[in-house]
Formats: C-alpha cells, structure tokens, sequence
C-alpha cells in the first residue's frame, strides 16, 4: 500500500479522496491554484502545494506541475478525481513514465474509450448493445427508407453537422422517412453548408442509466449495479439514483454483463461507468465508457457499502478484489442532487461571491466510512461558510446524499434535507431540487431524460411549483410572527395597564401579482408548545424550535416533523418549503384592512444608462454593444481608491452603446453605457 | 344629561368623520390613510386616548365662520406602542387640507408640552397643505411656537415625523427638527419652495416628485432617515424603530433580551476581510451576524452608502452602530458620509444609547468637491461628535484605519472605552506605497528599491501591534469572538460616568 498520495484535483471530489485515504492511514497532497489558497480540501490535507495562477489551464490542468509536485511531496501515487486530467491519456502516460502510480486504469484502456466512433467499434465487437444506425452517408430518399427498415421503426434522420433540434427529424414510417431524408437534408445544406445525413434507431423515452464496473490488475472485473441518472437539464446531470426505478433483474444483469465484456475487452483496471440509453422497451444502447470516478459514485458506495475510491486505490496498489460478483450487495435506494452555484430563477446563472451562510444538513454518513444500516444523509463539499465561489471553476459546490431503506425513504430524507440546506450570499438550485424531488411525476419513477424540459418548459419560475399544503406554509408564518410578537413582549418600559397582549387574530396576506393580495384569517391559541392556528374549520397545530435568528426552521406540525426556511425580510416572511417560496405578511385584522386600500405600485422604470457612482478609473467594460445582459451580470469596472469596484445590470436589458472608453477617468455619475 | 351625552355623541361622530366621506374617500383614492387610520396602525390597539376633539378654529374671515369642523384637521393625544408611552398628532388633509390654524398649533404645543412634562417621545403625522391662509399671521405664529418646542424637546425625548402628504414651506422646518424623518414614496413630498415658484425664479423645470419626494431625500439631500412604499409600511416601521429609543434623555434605553447567546461566535467572520487589501467586502455582513437575532435597523441605508448608520441590540441593549463600508467609496469619509454619521452619534450621545463603531477608512475623499464642498468643516462634525459624546464607546478596526480619518472613527483619543481591532488591521498615516514614496523621494526612480521599502514599512506598520504598543489599541482580538468581546466590554461599561465640562453649549462647527 502507499504511504503518501497526491490529489490533482479541487473541491468537493479532493476532499472526498483525502477523507478515505486519511482512513487507510495513507498521507495525503493537495495542490492547489492562487483561487484555492483557503480552500478546504488545502485544510485538509497533510501537505500542499500551489500549482500556479487561477484558470484552471494555467494551475490543475498543467501536467509539469502536477508531476513536479508529487516528485517534491515524495507522493507515490496521484488521485485525478473526475475532470481535469482524469481521462487524459498523456496525463495517465506520463505519470507513469515518471514511476508514479495513476490512481485510475492504464493509459490505453483510457485511450481506447476516448474516442467516440472507436470506441463504440470497439463496444460493438465485444458483444455490447449499441445503437443500430447506418455509418455512412445516405445518399437518396429511397437508400434512407430501405435503411430505415433494416434498422426498424421509429428512427431519426440527422444531419452530420446538426444540432440544438435542427437538422433533426424523427420518422415513424416509410412516407415519414422519405419525406423527412428530403426535408432534412435541404435544412442541413442551407444552414450548415454540409448535407451528409445519416439514420440511427430512435429510442422512445430515453433513459440515461449507467453501470459502475470495477476491474483489478489479477483480470478480476465485476459490475457494482446500476445508476438511474435520467434527470439532466441541458445535458448536464442533476439528479442520480441507485438502483434505477426501471430496471428489472435481466435487463440490469444483461447491462451488467455487458458493462463488464467491454471492460474486460479494454482490460480496465479500476472503477469505471458505462453509459447506456434505455427506450421503453428496456432496450438498451452503449453510450460511452467514462474511464473515472463518476461525480455520482457516493449512490453506489450507499447501496453497496463499497467505497469506491478504496477500491481504487487497492487495484492501484497492485491488490486482488477481495469479493466476487455475487457478493456485491444491493440493499436500500440512495439518490443524489447535485447542488449548484446558480440561480434557477434567472435562467440558471452561474453565481458566484462569499458564502454568506452556508450550513448543510446534519450529516450522519461520511464519505470514506462505512455506510449506517438505518441510512442517512451525506454531504460531499468542499466550501465552507464564509468561502468564495470563483469564478473559474465548476458550478457544483456541493452533493446531498440521501440513503434509505426504500425509495420512498430515500425521496423523504432527500426532501427533509434539502429544506434544511441553508445557502446565502450565492443563490443556489436547493429549491429548484426540492421542486423536482416533491414533483408526483419523479416520485412515481416515471421519466426519461426530457423530464425537465417537459415539465419546466419555460424554465424554472416561483409559479411552476405548486405545494400540497399551502396552510402548513401560512401557518409557519405565523407561528414566526408569534414568536417574535413574543419578544416584544418583553421589552421594559411597559405601562401598567398597556402591556403587550397577544393577538388572538391574524390575517396572514401572501402577496400576488399587480397588487392582488390573498387574505387569509387565522385564530390563534397557545397550547403548551404548540400554536394552534385555526383556518376556518380547520385547526393546524405547529410548534417551531430553534432561536429567532435562525433561517432554517424544524418543529412540528400536526404531530409530523417539519423542515423548511422562514426569513424575515423588512414586513415580510419568506417561507421556503419543497422548492415553494412565499412571500407573506401576518397583519392584525385591522392593519390587513387598510393595507387593502394601499395602491398597487408597478415596478420603476430603470434608467436606461449605467452611470458611474464614483469618481475612478474604467478599467474593464465586460459589455459590448448588442449585447444581452441578464441582472447581476457584470458591465464594468471602476477602479477608485485603489479599489475595484463591479459594476452589474439591474436588470435584463440589451446594451445599445458603450458611450465611456476603457482606460478613462470617470466622474460621478458619468455614462458609461446606454441600454436598449 | 341625557341631552348632553347625546349632543358629546353626535359631536364626537362628527369628528370622527373629519372632511365628510366624500374627502375620506379622496383621501383613500390618493392612496393614502386617513388620520385616525394612521394612529390606528401606529399604537397599539385600543391605546389612543385622544384630547382635544372638540377645540374649533377662531377664524371670521373669508366666510370661514360658517366652516368648522371639531378638531380642527389635527388628532391628538397619546397611546402606547408595544405598551411604551408615545404622544402623537395626526394631520387630518380631510380637514381643510391639513392646514394649520392657531388652534390647529395650539393642540400640537399642548401635546409636546405634556410628553415634555412626562418625559415621553412624540410622534408626528404631517399631512398638511400648509398654513391656514385664512388666517394669516395668526397661523405663521403657530408654526414657529411648534418650532421652539420642537427645539427645547431636541435631546429631551426623541421627535419622529412622518411625511405622509404635502409639507411645504415653512412647515418643512418642524419635522428638520426632529430627530427621524420617514417618508412614503409619491404621496409625500418636502420642500421649502414648490415646482412652480422655482420653475418662476429660477426656469428650472421640476415634478413634486423630483423635487421633495422621498426618494429625492433619502437617495440626494439626505434630509429623511427613510423611505417606504405607502402608509402602512412606513407605520409598522416605526414601531419597530421606536423599540430602540428610550423614553427621554433620563430613562435608559429600552431592554429586550430574546436568548441570542452573548457569547455566540461566527467563524465565518474570519474570512469576511479578503486577503487583497483592495478588494471591497460587505461591512453590513458583519453586523448582521454580532447583533442580537441577526436583526438590524438601518437608517440613511440610500444615502451616503459609503457609511452605514443604524440601531440593534447586544445582548438586549440598544447600541447604536457605525460602520464604514468598503463596498462604497472604499469606505472613505466624505462630506455627506460624515455629516450623516455625525448626527447619529449625537442622537445615540443624547439618549444614552451606547455607540459600536466599525472602522475601515482608507481616510477622507480627496478631490475639489470636496474641498470646495466644505469637507473640513464637516468632517469635524463627527470629530466633534465622537469627541464629545459620553455614552459607551467601543471600536473595532476590521482593516485599515489610516490618517485623519483613524482618529476621528471613535479612537482611543477621543474617549474610545475599549478599542480593538482584528489581526489584519492596518493603523498607519497612509498605506505603505504612498507613505514610501513620501518618505524615499530619493528612490523614486528605482521601482526594485521602493518595493523593498515599501515591503519593509508594510511589515513594520501593516499590522495592529504598533498603535497595540502603545495602548491606542486595547486588545487584538479574532474575528469569530466579536460579539461576545463587544458584549463583554458593554455590560463592564453599564456603569460608566463621563461628563463634559460645563458650558452654555459647546460650538459644533455648523
């Protein structure tokens, strides 16, 4: 076994690598660029090195540093994690001519999978499942139908340049292949210039479900089931679960096998993923090979009990499994939700700034640590509160992972947790993903990888989610308000006779759009911890620990335990519960009256110009004519007393003219920009 | 008998009723409330005990004989707010347009007589068209009787005004008096001459709006505290202000402990300072994560941004906070910055309200606008202000403290209680670069020289133990440990006795 490793990696995955090979008694090296000098995987390590400048190209990705550096630390091995140089052939290469271990399989099993079309030559030679297409160019309509029934309906014709949907036609029969050969063809000449077409199968509701393989240096190679990882947005990953809700026992045996034929083709010697399409047929089709560490790896540790990267680090040692296929566990279901520096309600933005607050549900699994039999929560990360998201790395700063007995568990705990995922100073997708784990279609198990897209067509606002219990939301404001109507209570000075009673009544006024209010009146009574707070006929009883200040509110309703974030914000309470946000006020009867009468006050109409608040230097104009910009994106810079001072837009708007040039001396309220 | 309480009914009905449905319509159809509403919504319920209710004008001119309507377009009188004694009067625009006749002011001098006699704070409502023409003089008389109260109650009991309509020409002065000033945004407006009077003098083409609106003086002139979207905000907002002032000048502040752990510590304040000395951050962050529940009331927070002002509790007290913000300006001391901190500490000096200072200040605002603006002048207004001020003083340097501005920011000179600051600290004439280049003239062309200068007085300045050394600094402390020293050093100072010199009054440089 080794004594001392190198992470070349940052953020939440180093930190995972560390705590495991802390656990194996083996020492550990982070590197780390200028953007990371406080990060936490540095704190956590033994020893660190700085590779260089921010940009990634310049620092985790330059090769020369990273072997440098394990030569200075003595590491014996070096960890890639997932992106970077994971699957860097060179890297893997290179590392070893340097009598350095890679922590990952051999560079050629990492370069027989690094091309697409080989790749899947090579799949297809091993016995694994791939799409039924035809390669080559299709020449005429006729050619396109004739191939289209050798492959079997439904198929898509695309364009070889296509993308985005164009150039894309899917065809259920003869006459629809005929037509759409033609159609597409004409579409890809005209918009991209190249008109080569080909025809592949279309799979129906297409599922994303991938198998974890894992292969030692002894020509040992199992499969470690499946990962169900169909909600993507944009491609991108949002939501993994193991096992998948789908699969039965032979297709799951059948992809496994598979999984395991092209490892063992590749003689791949470390953990692994293969990427399958499944239809809804349960037909399944190769996608690619990722020859890593999967960012979702923490589900398949839960179901398996497995920890993935010991495995990795034992093949590596040189070590046999010590366990064959049929005594690989797969009990209880996790899923993970990938937590993202971004704003849902702004198109997912990236965000980034100081991490006001940022306090994660209590933990009770550790990545690197046996997995409880009761299940629990796990927070894989690598910022702290009061860190900084850069701008030059990844969004994901977090991974929440549930685990339990059964899906529905593992659903409740995720949802528990999420509520309880305090983030501020950033905005981030924790309600975007508690809206998609309380969404009836993903508790049912069934989706495909469109789900997002079909259910969130316009994207991600406060009206596509709804609530099955907006009293429970109502009745936590009030019971806020409650508590700080008590404090106030206690305030000395009071006189006699003129003490602070309670309100036995409240109207609680959730604010609609253009000025339409909803009122709804609440009796309240105190009933030992509880409230009980009286809608009409019914009665909700909720009780709501914790200290004022605390955003994250657990308690009680009804007798069930709750999770949810109530925020004072001026008159306001900002209640947060399963991806819901309302914004409410809890008035007397009385105040709810005359708040009635108060206009409605339509948004003021911007300035169309970005002025210069400060007399300084434009050092940066980060915007061009033309241009859209979303709120919050950078425009400018000014710098004034030797200070950089961002400027952002207010608002949505196109730039229409840059009236100050860089390098100038600004006065107040000087016009940099003017907007459309 | 019968008689009489049917004929104090029906005049007590007729008073209620203010201008007639019809104006209480016109009023609501503005947008906004109307007298009574308003005290309804500021006091506590059922609290208001009104006086006054049947006083009439005593005007005979321009037919105004056959015109009365009890009360005279003001409500008066006195109520509590979460169970505190608060005088107030309401102008009732209901009533000839608010205006303000000799009885009208008389019913406002008896009111800010007797909370001076009691010792408890007024609260003014001002909805008024201006004087009562009618009457003339006799109405011009009223105003400046309101004035001379207004004046005597200055640092007696608190006086907050509410612009809640019109308020223009000399009325504008009574409310410039008070302490606070919250107005609601396009149904209030302040001026000392109107758009038409100035479009006449001066050609210069401007709504109300623009030119008095609360927006105008919280964002430009700085004359309101703030400003808030209609009636009904603005008069919750009160009352949440009005939990942080004392009664008068002699009682203590009022005490509200809601559990917040003195010592509660934050470690996340340990990175709040960004290694990059020039790289701004977020004061407000940090007074928001020491105060008692994380609750802040911010006064001035659009105007002068470079400072922030604004009251919370530490472990229940009311503490007055005083920060400078590198978000703005870099933090630097302006003319408007300082005259608006200044007024603050004196407000907080008068009533007992001990005073938190956060300080980094890179110095004051170089340039003609502000030479030519007055900045000597007024940034020793808060010079004086700290100077003169007796309350508990604690000062926490986050950064830098450099020059003039470090002495002024509540230092050890002028009766800091307990100064600390934060181990990246910088107390220093000026930053090390400047400082070298003054100081190594001789090296100026040699940039490899005056680096290694300019490291040599980094390491020798850029640091807290050389004010430390001397004692200007009482201790370093870690961020994460704010609250509970500032906490700590508070409860030691409960019992602190200062007084100044006697004097008429001293001569702040006006």
């Amino acid at each position: 076994m080794f004594n001392k490793i190198l992470i070349a990696n940052r953020g939440e995955i180093a930190c995972r690598v560390i705590k495991t090979a802390r656990r194996l008694g083996i020492r550990t090296v982070a590197v780390y660029s200028d953007a990371d000098r406080d990060a936490r995987h540095v704190e956590l390590a033994d020893e660190a090195v700085h590779i260089g400048p921010a940009p990634s190209r310049e620092s985790y990705l330059v090769m020369d540093r990273i072997i440098e550096a394990c030569k200075a630390t003595g590491a014996e091995a070096v960890h890639p994690g997932y992106g970077f140089l994971s699957e860097n052939e060179t890297f893997a290469r290179r590392v070893e001519e340097a009598g350095i271990v890679f922590i990952g399989p051999k560079h050629a099993s990492i370069a027989a999978m690094g091309d697409k079309i080989a790749s899947k030559k090579l799949a297809a030679a091993a016995g694994v499942s791939t799409i039924p297409g035809h390669d080559s160019p299709i020449e005429s309509a006729d050619d396109a139908v004739a191939i289209a029934r050798r492959i079997g309906y439904p198929v898509m014709i695309k364009a070889s340049a296509g993308g985005g949907g164009k150039g894309l036609r899917v065809a259920w029969n003869d006459k629809e292949a005929h037509a759409g050969f033609t159609s597409c063809r004409n579409e890809a000449r005209n918009s991209f210039g190249d008109d080569r077409v080909f025809i592949e199968k279309f799979v129906e509701e297409p599922r994303h479900i991938e198998i974890q393989v894992l292969g030692d240096a002894h020509g040992n190679c199992l499969y470690l089931w499946e990962r169900e990882c169909s909600i993507q947005r944009r491609h991108q990953k949002v939501i993994e679960e193991a096992p998948s809700p789908f699969l039965d026992e032979k297709t799951r045996r059948a992809m496994g096998e598979q999984a395991v034929a092209l490892a063992r083709a590749v003689q791949y010697q470390s953990a692994g993923t293969v990427e399958f399409v499944v239809g809804k047929d349960r037909s399944f089709y190769f996608l690619e090979m990722n020859t890593r560490l999967q960012v979702e790896h923490p589900v398949t540790e839960c179901i398996t009990g497995l920890d993935l990267v010991e495995q990795m680090i034992r093949v590596a040692a040189g070590e046999k499994l010590s366990f064959g296929q049929d005594q690989i566990r797969r009990v209880g279901w996790a899923i993970e939700c990938r937590i993202n520096a971004e704003d849902p309600l702004r198109n997912f933005l990236p965000s980034t700034g100081r991490l006001v607050r940022f306090e994660p549900p209590p933990q009770t699994m550790q990545a690197g640590e046996s997995v409880p039999e009761a299940g629990g929560i796990r927070v894989d990360t690598g910022v702290a509160e009061g860190g900084e998201i850069s701008i030059y790395y990844d969004s994901m700063i977090a991974k929440l992972i549930a685990y339990g007995k059964d899906r529905n568990e593992a659903i409740a705990r995720m949802r528990e947790a999420l509520n309880g995922f305090l983030i501020r100073g950033i905005s981030s997708n924790t309600g975007f993903q508690a809206a998609l784990l309380a969404h009836p279609r993903f508790v049912s198990g069934r989706f495909h990888t469109g789900f997002i897209a079909e259910e969130f067509p316009k994207g991600f606002t406060l009206e596509s989610v709804s609530h099955p219990d907006p009293e429970f939301l109502l009745a936590l404001a009030v019971a806020a308000h409650v508590r700080l109507r008590q404090r106030a209570a206690r305030i000395s000075g009071q006189l006699p006779g003129y003490e602070v009673r309670l309100a036995d009544e409240y109207v609680v006024m959730r604010k609609g759009a253009v000025g339409r209010h909803e009122h709804t009146r609440v009796r309240v009574a105190h009933d030992g911890e509880c409230l009980a707070v009286q809608f009409g006929e019914r009665t909700r009883r909720i009780s709501l620990r914790g200290a004022i200040r605390d955003i994250v509110a657990r308690g009680e309703i009804d007798g069930r335990p709750f999770c949810a974030q109530v925020e004072r914000v001026g008159l306001e309470y900002h209640v947060l519960h399963d991806g819901m946000q309302v914004h409410v006020r809890v008035l007397t009867p009385r105040a709810a009256e005359l708040q009635a009468l108060m206009p409605y006050k339509a948004p003021p109409d911007l300035s169309k110009f970005l002025l210069s608040p400060m007399p300084g230097l434009l050092v940066e104009v980060a915007a061009q004519p033309g241009q859209r910009v979303l709120a919050g994106e950078k425009l400018a810079v000014i710098e004034a007393m030797k200070m950089e001072n961002i400027l952002v837009a207010a608002q949505d708007c196109v730039v229409a003219e840059v009236v100050a040039r860089k390098g100038e001396s600004l006065a107040v309220d000087q016009v940099i920009m003017r907007f459309e | 008998m019968h008689d009489i309480l049917q004929e104090l009914e029906r005049k007590r009905a007729q008073a209620r009723l203010g201008g007639g449905e019809r104006r209480i319509a016109a009023q609501h159809g503005k947008g906004k409330l109307t007298a009574r509403e308003r005290i309804e919504l500021l006091l506590d319920a059922g609290s208001f005990e009104e006086w006054d209710m049947f006083v009439e004008h005593r005007c005979h001119d321009f037919g105004m004989a056959e015109q009365k309507i009890p009360g005279d377009g003001v409500v008066t009188g006195y109520g509590t707010i979460n169970g505190r004694l608060v005088f107030v009067f309401s102008q009732d625009f209901t009533v000839f347009g608010g205006s303000l006749s000799e009885a009208h002011a008389e019913k406002i001098c008896k009111l800010m007589d007797q909370a001076m006699k009691v010792g408890a704070p007024i609260v003014g409502l001002n909805d008024s068209g201006g004087a009562r023409i009618q009457e003339g003089v006799a109405s011009l008389g009223g105003y400046a009787e309101v004035f001379q109260r207004n004046v005597l109650a200055s640092g007696v009991v608190p006086q907050i005004s509410l612009i809640m309509g019109p308020c223009a020409g000399g009325a504008v002065y009574s409310p410039a008096i008070t302490d606070f000033i919250v107005m609601v945004k396009d149904s209030s407006y302040m001026f000392v001459t109107g758009p038409e009077v100035v479009k006449t003098v001066t050609h210069e083409e401007v709504s109300a709006e623009e030119l008095g609106g609360a927006v105008t003086h919280t964002t430009r002139s700085g004359v309101a505290d703030l400003a808030f979207e209609n009636d009904v905000d603005a008069l919750l907002m009160v009352r949440r202000l009005f939990s942080y002032l004392p009664l008068n000048n002699r009682e203590p502040p009022p005490l509200r402990r809601s559990g917040d752990p003195v010592d509660r510590e934050d470690h996340s304040l340990d990175t709040l300072v960004p290694d990059n000395p020039n790289k701004p951050y977020d004061i407000k962050e940090l007074v928001y994560k020491i105060v008692d529940d994380g609750d802040f009331f911010e006064l001035q927070p659009d105007y002068a941004r470079n400072i922030v002002i604004g009251f919370a509790r530490m472990d229940g007290h009311p503490v007055g906070i005083v920060a400078n913000q590198p978000l703005v300006l870099a933090g630097c001391l302006d003319i408007k910055g300082s005259i608006k901190a200044a007024r603050f500490v004196r407000f907080c000096d008068a009533f007992g309200i001990p005073v938190i200072t956060f300080v980094d200040v890179p110095g004051f605002m170089p340039g003609t606008a502000q030479e030519y603006g007055g900045i000597i002048k007024h940034g020793a207004k808060l010079l004086y202000a700290y100077a003169e001020c007796t309350v508990p003083k604690v000062t926490v340097i986050t950064r830098k403290a450099y020059g003039g501005a470090y002495d002024v920011m509540s230092s050890k000179h002028l009766r800091g209680d307990v100064n600390f600051a934060w181990p990246n600290a910088e107390i220093a004439v000026m930053g090390a670069k400047g400082a070298v280049e003054i100081i190594f003239r001789e090296d100026k062309n040699d940039p490899t020289k005056l680096a290694a200068r300019e490291a040599e007085y980094k390491a020798r300045f850029a640091n807290p133990f050389v004010a430390g050394a001397r004692g200007y600094i009482d201790d370093v402390i870690q961020p994460h440990e704010t609250r509970k020293r500032i906490c700590r050093s508070l409860t030691m100072l409960r019992g602190k006795k200062l007084e100044n010199p006697w004097r008429k009054h001293g001569n702040i440089p006006l």
